[in-house]
């Protein structure tokens, strides 16, 4: 063989044997455990509530296990599922990571499959009876083929709005109940040059907890079935919803230009700014009735504001029918373990402590930004301090009261990411005009038979 | 023969292989490697973590062609292209044109014209989405004007695309504008000179003189603007998230909703793979272009 023809072969098997070298960088292997339920180093990923207050969480935990270094990598919510995919799929540098309930970002449905079951670790934390000590949709939502996947860490509901209630007084504003009062309301604010009623329908997620508190209020529970397939979408009752929904658009109930802005951060910019009185926000917004937390949101919304008051309210009865109240929640976020991690036992304690400790679920009931999952943390109303206490305190308490002892009525949880992209296309379909509300409804039947 | 001339020879002997192969290497295994695990991918349902990878053939393709997003998606990118490539040129050259006479000033000029180009638009768009919003400064103008106009622009199916189109205008003329400039520099000035001396007026020798001349930096540009308008992600992404209702869904913000969104990573490849062959032809048919311009 000539040399040349040598050196050719040579180097065509050099080329194949680096890239398969290169090809071959992502391949996975047994990860052994290098921590002990007292010591490791966790990498906790997740979107919510964000620094500072997670870092404030690693710090409690810290004094009761500080040989477990905690640190948390944050993405926005927008890019959460896009960052943890590759990085759970390439087995390295996720420990501990959020997810949600349905379909959600960090959807339990899609990344199951890459959790631990974490039932013997809390049945050892809260004993055999723990399905009595922690919120049942903290349970129910996380367990994916009968294992516990995650540990919820606290539960947001939805289905009321929030209102400025400085701004009600100012202008002399009746809070509404009613579609006509609320019409009157938008139609004062305007004159005044502020915003009635603020939505960033751009961004669907939200468009669909005002849907559904619409479809509560015109026929409590017709929703929830629909979505999970015990009732019809083509039901008369989520067409009529649809019709309500759009009245919000051609009545000035919405501001202008509505599906335009993003709920994150044009409406609750606008909302903070004091440049709108109304906005449909769930419970995670509580938090901002504290005098910190509010002039963070406020600063954020470039904005030299003072905190103001502001007050859940129920959404209001615009189809007649007296049904108000309604909440619906899913946990906000759990933590899951991945199952490739090197730190698993570490991880776990620190998922356990947050989601099942009195001392974790304290903090986090005393931040009001969720409900907390184990049932005997609730809020300590001699410590939490409001913006107005006068006019707060007894609402805000009334309100977390009411959201954690609602009925089951899931916000996400039992929507799909097929029906949820579709709801979001209806309901923006519907507020344009371009789409009917009986062909809308007809769109969501026809999502929910394709999916299943 | 010297010394020297012997060890020329032998070196230019040796294969140009070893030279190449680390890029050649890093080419081959990810570029390419990447294609081809993208187009397995289009074979599969599968949500890109779970174990179980169901094989479903080219069903997700022709799921494709009955997907009225996608064709809205194609038919914006075409729309796209036709009327950003089109406003985009002309002003780039008009700019150009202007900067080569003796305009005072002209280095100002030249970088308020190029800075936009260089602004990342995750940073312009939410500056973007409040101008053209009826919150934004666009309506305080024209509210203190009292002309009756809202300013919902975005908000609207009809209207969101010219905005998005807008933006991308008012964001990489400058390119357009740097290239013609550079172009326009090249060109013999014996020429133009002649040109005048037979009596051609200046709008004339831009027509028939200079824009010929520059025939080579428009196909470029047009290569460019096709890939670029098959790619186009953060400007509808980060201003209007591809919405109303899919008014200004593109092809890159479709693969990332499919793909990442609602987890059809199967689905989502099988756009990628269309949006490749489209890219490919795309090129080929300005390579082909640019060669008849050549002879």
């Amino acid at each position: 063989m000539k040399k040349s023809m040598v050196k050719r072969i040579m180097a065509i098997a050099l080329v194949v044997v680096l890239c398969i070298g290169v090809t071959a960088c992502g391949g996975s292997k047994p990860v052994e455990d290098t921590s002990t339920e007292t010591s490791g180093e966790v990498v906790w990923w997740g979107w919510t509530p964000g620094s500072p207050t997670n870092e404030e969480y690693i710090a409690e935990f810290n004094k009761e296990y500080p040989d477990i270094k905690v640190t948390w990598k944050q993405t926005s919510i927008d890019d959460y599922d896009a960052t943890i995919r590759p990085a759970l799929a390439n087995n390295e540098g996720v420990d501990a990571f959020e997810v949600s309930a349905g379909s959600g970002n960090g959807g339990i449905q899609v990344f199951a499959g890459q959790a631990l079951d974490l039932t013997d670790a809390v049945k050892e934390a809260l004993g055999d009876g723990y399905k009595d000590k922690l919120n049942e949709a903290s349970l129910t939502t996380m367990t994916v083929d009968g294992k516990l996947k995650a540990l919820g860490v606290g539960t947001v509901y939805s289905g009321n709005i929030w209102i400025n209630q400085d701004l009600f007084d100012k202008y002399n504003v009746k809070v509404p109940t009613t579609y006509q009062e609320w019409k009157d309301a938008c139609k004062t604010f305007k004159e005044n040059g502020i915003d009635g009623f603020v939505q960033g329908a751009g961004q669907g997620a939200f468009n669909i907890d005002t849907f559904h508190a619409i479809a509560d209020n015109v026929s409590p529970g017709t929703f929830t079935k629909a979505a999970t397939g015990e009732g019809e979408w083509t039901d008369p009752a989520i067409v009529k919803a649809l019709e309500l929904w759009k009245g919000l658009f051609d009545d000035g109930i919405m501001q202008d230009g509505a599906l335009g802005l993003q709920q994150y951060p044009d409406a609750n910019n606008l909302f903070m700014s004091q440049k709108a009185a109304m906005v449909m926000m769930g419970s995670w917004y509580t938090s901002n009735t504290l005098p910190n937390t509010m002039k963070a949101a406020i600063e954020a919304a470039s904005s030299t504001a003072e905190p103001f008051t502001m007050l859940p309210v129920d959404f209001p009865d615009i189809a007649g029918t007296g049904n108000v109240g309604s909440f619906f929640g899913d946990l906000d976020y759990s933590t899951a373990i991945s199952a490739t991690s090197a730190n698993v036992k570490a991880a776990t304690t620190f998922a356990v402590w947050l989601g099942t400790s009195q001392k974790g679920q304290q903090m986090i009931a005393d931040s009001l930004n969720v409900v907390p999952s184990l049932l005997s943390a609730t809020p300590d109303w001699d410590v939490v301090e409001l913006v107005n206490p006068e006019k707060q305190n007894e609402a805000i308490k009334e309100y977390v009261e009411n959201a954690s002892s609602s009925p089951n009525n899931p916000r996400f949880a039992s929507i799909n990411a097929d029906l949820n992209q579709s709801m979001m296309d209806v309901l923006a379909g519907v507020a344009g005009g371009t789409i009917t509300p009986e062909d809308g409804s007809a769109q969501l039947a026809q999502t929910q038979a394709d999916s299943e | 023969m010297s010394t020297q001339n012997v060890r020329k020879s032998k070196f230019a002997k040796v294969s140009g292989l070893p030279w190449v192969l680390p890029a050649f290497v890093f080419v081959v295994g990810l570029i390419y490697y990447s294609i081809f695990y993208t187009f397995n991918l289009s074979t599969l349902d599968w949500n890109g973590l779970d174990p179980v990878q169901t094989k479903v053939g080219f069903s997700n393709f022709t799921k494709l062609f009955g997907d009225w997003v996608f064709w809205k998606a194609i038919k914006n990118t075409i729309v796209f292209f036709v009327v950003t490539f089109v406003i985009q040129n002309v002003l780039g050259y008009i700019f150009a044109a202007i900067l080569h006479t003796e305009v005072k000033l002209a280095t100002l000029h030249k970088c308020i014209v190029f800075i936009p180009v260089i602004l990342a638009p995750a940073t312009m768009a939410p500056v973007f989405r409040l101008l053209f919003s009826p919150q934004g400064l666009l309506q305080d103008i024209f509210n203190w004007l009292h002309i009756g106009i809202t300013v919902d622009w975005l908000s609207k199916p009809g209207s969101a695309l010219f905005i998005l189109m807008i933006i991308t205008i008012w964001n990489f003329t400058g390119m357009s504008f740097i290239l013609y400039y550079a172009a326009m520099s090249q060109i013999d000035k014996e020429m133009l000179e002649a040109a005048h001396l037979d009596g051609a007026g200046n709008f004339r020798t831009l027509l028939s003189i200079v824009f010929p001349n520059c025939m080579g930096t428009t196909i470029s540009l047009a290569m460019l603007g096709v890939i670029g308008a098959l790619k186009t992600f953060d400007i509808p992404y980060l201003v209007t998230t591809g919405g109303p209702n899919h008014a200004t869904e593109f092809l890159g913000t479709y693969i990332y909703r499919q793909g990442i969104r609602q987890a059809h990573l199967g689905y989502a490849a099988a756009i990628s793979v269309i949006l490749l062959v489209l890219a490919i032809g795309g090129a080929i048919l300005m390579n082909r272009l640019n060669r008849v311009e050549g002879k």
